[in-house]
């Protein structure tokens, strides 16, 4: 807009003289420096800050520059117009009027003392605006700021079994077939900055609210603090969600380190959307185009009513490929100190005694995938994946329970839910897409199998169970939600069973976070606006196998064996 | 009473000799303020008697500063003043006004017993960031490369990082010298030394310029902007500038000026 700008200012002044409100200076002899002016034109050759233009920008250089050449009188007008477009138009970028200026200077149509105060105006003008207050160190090649704020209400509720066993009565004492609700208002605000840096580096940067790792919500009204309780700001915290750089200098190679939005492609059954693991990632990603067919005919030429019909060429059928492969190397925890003074402590868990381990726990992460592009906006994609654990440290070094039927509530959850050992599980997310005119649809999934789940029972105290070390999920939608008006369905259904998964990553809304539940998930969304999108998600689940409890931290509902649980969440979401 | 009376006269003759005797305050750049204002100012003081100069050569943030604080009259710069300093300028009603009084061409120097006969911008560019540590890496004998800097706080310094860095940081072990005159005697001194002065610099001994792509810093290759660290030099003043000030600006950018420009090794207005 604004080179169109310079453009008719330039042929329209260009018809009649005009007084410059530059200093002639050392310019006087301006005119006499046009002659040859055409000339130059046609034989110099963009210099190297020119080529930096895109073509349009050339263009439109090219078509001020050969107005000014038309016109003796118009030399000064140059001056005119640049001041008066780029007084009148702050999104103009500073290095765009540098160059313009250089090129004018070298073409010899300006001096360059009248360059440099028509510089200086445009510097002064320009540290006048709000973007020009604002100093980003020069590394920097390009940065974003973004985030989004939520308002939610939330419930979640959850039913005590039957048939265990319950402790004496009494207020907070879970009987039978009980029932523990909550009902919540929370909000929350996630706030980034990512960005490039010269030579192929990238960094990022997010604030969130809420310390844990599979939640940013704060829950309005729940600050402790007696009278001054009311509108406190004690659960009100920022935290970093996310602090990460990268490199990408290598051809279809990033490398990021850090704390890190997750580079595996995962579902909620394995993975919290809200986790950022911590540690190194190593991404792969080509693009095959293919093309099949479309070389021969596909119907011969013939002739119709006496006149010949060309034959048709067969179009070709033409599959993008990506091919991509995802490693990590997660810092799932810490062991501190690695040398302890004197003799190593021991520690007693699960009815044993073991030295507490001293080595640093690790999640290694190796996922092979494929996504097929075909014609009409079909696709289908596929992640294989194999998570290992290394290494279970300080922290989960006792052998995970998950609870128990044959226990009171309170010792149920007493038993140990974190242990990671005997982890090693495959997992194989998919998804299949399409479009029906102009509505996506998609099928989507995901199955895992801990292939240690044998050891994992038996170090549960339930040898003989390893049976239970399958997950899945299988699920449709309708829909996108991209812009106002836009809306979407997701259905879909979840099982995974007591020993099949790591039970400290997976979602903590749908089944609160615990194993051997299954049930049914719906979530709807509506976009109010390309920003706002109002939702709402249920889920309900119940125990899976009874002859066990429902391993997992409790994350609302202090029940296990969680028996039944349902969830359900109002979401009003503002991106900017 | 005849005493008191030329006591008197003699008071009054002071009193209008000290109100004569007008005082330019210029700060700012040391590759204009080494050489050539003092040269021009003593030419001006030839013309204009009675005129005192107090010329303070520390770089040119320290001229644009200067003229922000109401400090000088005057601020010498070897670079154009940065947005923020405008931004900063314009907040306290300073209107930062630069004209240019001559081009410069920041020449890569090196020492006179080096075997290296050329540089290219790239290499330019690698040496100073570091990327390339040893002299055999762009076409020398072997050695490990000394750079030497202009402060933090000179014109040249970020006028070169831009010009031939890409706004890339110096390298590390880069040693940052006060003024031009410290880098050439730095660079006559040491065998693997590199480092960059202002044109009017390049007489001093024991170091030789590098041709950058072919092209030697000169009067020629700087007016026909061929050479790639060629700048123009400023006086920034408060808006336009007035009284001595402009007595002085118009004597440095007149023939006259320009002729001790050219002498001291700067390149003419053209």
């Amino acid at each position: 807009m604004l080179r169109n700008y310079f453009a008719s200012e330039i042929v329209a002044s260009s018809h009649g003289p005009h007084p410059s409100p530059l200093p002639t200076g050392r310019g006087s002899s301006i005119a006499a420096r046009h002659d040859g002016c055409d000339a130059q034109l046609q034989r110099s050759p963009l210099t190297s800050r020119e080529s930096s233009f895109s073509l349009r920008e050339k263009v439109r250089m090219r078509v001020l520059l050969d107005a000014i050449c038309r016109s003796r009188i118009a030399l000064k007008l140059v001056s005119v117009a640049l001041l008066a477009g780029f007084v009148f138009t702050t999104d103009l970028r500073a290095q765009d009027a540098g160059a313009l200026l250089d090129l004018l200077v070298k073409k010899r149509l300006i001096t360059d003392q009248e360059a440099e105060e028509v510089r200086g105006e445009l510097t002064r003008d320009a540290a006048a605006t709000s973007a020009g207050k604002l100093k980003l160190s020069s590394p920097i090649t390009e940065i974003e700021l973004y985030g989004d704020m939520r308002l939610r209400y939330q419930y979640n509720g959850g039913r005590t079994a039957g048939d265990t066993p319950t402790a004496a009565a009494g207020s907070g004492v879970a009987g039978l077939r009980d029932w523990q609700e909550r009902d919540r208002e929370r909000y929350r605000l996630r706030l980034g900055l990512r960005g490039t840096l010269a030579d192929d580096w990238f960094f990022g940067l997010r604030l969130e609210t809420n310390a844990s790792s599979r939640s940013t919500n704060v829950t309005f009204g729940d600050d402790s603090g007696g009278a001054n309780a009311v509108f406190a700001k004690n659960s009100d915290g920022i935290f970093v969600g996310q602090a990460y750089f990268g490199y990408k200098g290598f051809k279809d190679v990033t490398l990021t380190g850090g704390r890190m939005p997750n580079p595996l492609v995962n579902t909620l059954m394995v993975w919290d959307p809200d986790i950022n693991p911590e540690g190194l990632a190593e991404q792969w990603k080509h693009t095959y185009n293919l093309t099949f067919g479309g070389s021969a005919p596909a119907v011969e030429s013939y002739s119709k009513d006496g006149k010949a019909v060309a034959a048709v060429e067969a179009e070709p059928f033409k599959v993008r490929l990506d091919l991509f492969v995802n490693l990590a190397q997660f810092v799932y925890a810490d062991s501190n100190p690695e040398n302890v003074l004197g003799s190593r402590a021991t520690t007693t868990g699960n009815g044993r005694s073991q030295l507490v381990p001293n080595t640093d726990a690790f999640l290694l992460a190796w996922q092979v995938g494929a996504r097929l592009n075909f014609p009409k906006n079909v696709f289908f994609q596929i992640a294989p994946t194999l998570y290992n654990y290394t290494g279970n440290s300080d922290k989960f070094n006792i052998h995970y329970q998950g609870g128990s039927p044959t226990l009171t509530n309170a010792a149920s959850l007493a038993q140990n839910q974190t242990g990671i050992n005997s982890l090693l599980v495959f997992d194989l997310p998919w998804e299949v897409g399409w479009k029906v005119g102009e509505l996506p649809m998609h099928f989507f999934g995901d199955f895992a199998v801990n292939l240690e789940a044998d050891a994992r029972a038996a170090a549960a105290g339930n040898p003989g169970r390893g049976d239970q070390r399958y997950a899945y999920q299988v699920g449709a939608g309708i829909g996108q939600l991209k812009a106002k008006h836009d809306w979407q369905i997701d259905v879909w259904y979840q099982h995974a069973e007591q020993y099949s998964l790591d039970p400290n990553m997976i979602d903590d809304d749908i089944f609160d976070g615990r194993l051997n539940m299954q049930g049914i998930g719906v979530k709807a969304g509506y976009a109010l606006s390309d920003a706002v999108i109002f939702s709402i998600t249920y889920a309900y689940g119940q125990r899976y196998d009874n002859a066990l409890g429902t391993g997992g931290t409790p994350i609302a509902i202090g029940i296990n064996p969680l028996d039944r649980y349902q969830f359900f969440v109002a979401d009003l979401n503002v991106k900017f | 009473m005849k005493l008191t009376h030329l006591l008197t006269a003699l008071s009054l003759a002071l009193v209008v000799t000290e109100a004569r005797a007008e005082k330019l305050v210029i700060k700012g750049s040391d590759t204009l303020g080494a050489k050539l204002v003092p040269q021009l100012a003593e030419q001006f003081k030839a013309q204009h008697p009675g005129t005192t100069f107090d010329i303070a050569a520390e770089g040119s943030t320290t001229g644009i500063a200067a003229i922000i604080d109401g400090t000088a009259q005057i601020g010498m710069s070897s670079r154009r003043a940065k947005p923020a300093e405008v931004g900063a300028a314009s907040a306290k009603g300073v209107r930062m006004k630069p004209t240019i009084v001559a081009y410069d061409g920041i020449a890569v120097i090196v020492n006179s017993a080096n075997s290296i006969k050329s540089l290219t911008k790239k290499q330019v560019e690698q040496i100073f960031t570091g990327e390339v540590t040893d002299w055999s890496a762009v076409g020398g004998s072997g050695g490990k490369i000394s750079i030497y800097t202009r402060n933090t706080s000179s014109g040249t310094y970020s006028d070169f990082k831009e010009l031939a860095m890409k706004k890339r940081d110096y390298a590390g072990g880069s040693q940052k010298m006060a003024g031009n005159e410290q880098i050439a005697a730095e660079v006559g001194k040491n065998p693997n030394g590199v480092g960059y002065v202002g044109l009017a610099y390049t007489k001093a001994g024991g170091i030789k310029v590098m041709p950058i792509d072919g092209v030697l810093p000169s009067v020629q290759s700087v007016h026909a902007k061929t050479y790639p660290y060629a700048r123009p030099t400023f006086y920034y003043t408060n808006g336009e500038p007035s009284g001595l000030a402009k007595q002085f600006l118009d004597f440095t950018i007149s023939a006259a000026g320009q002729k001790i420009a050219a002498q001291v090794g700067f390149v003419p207005i053209p």
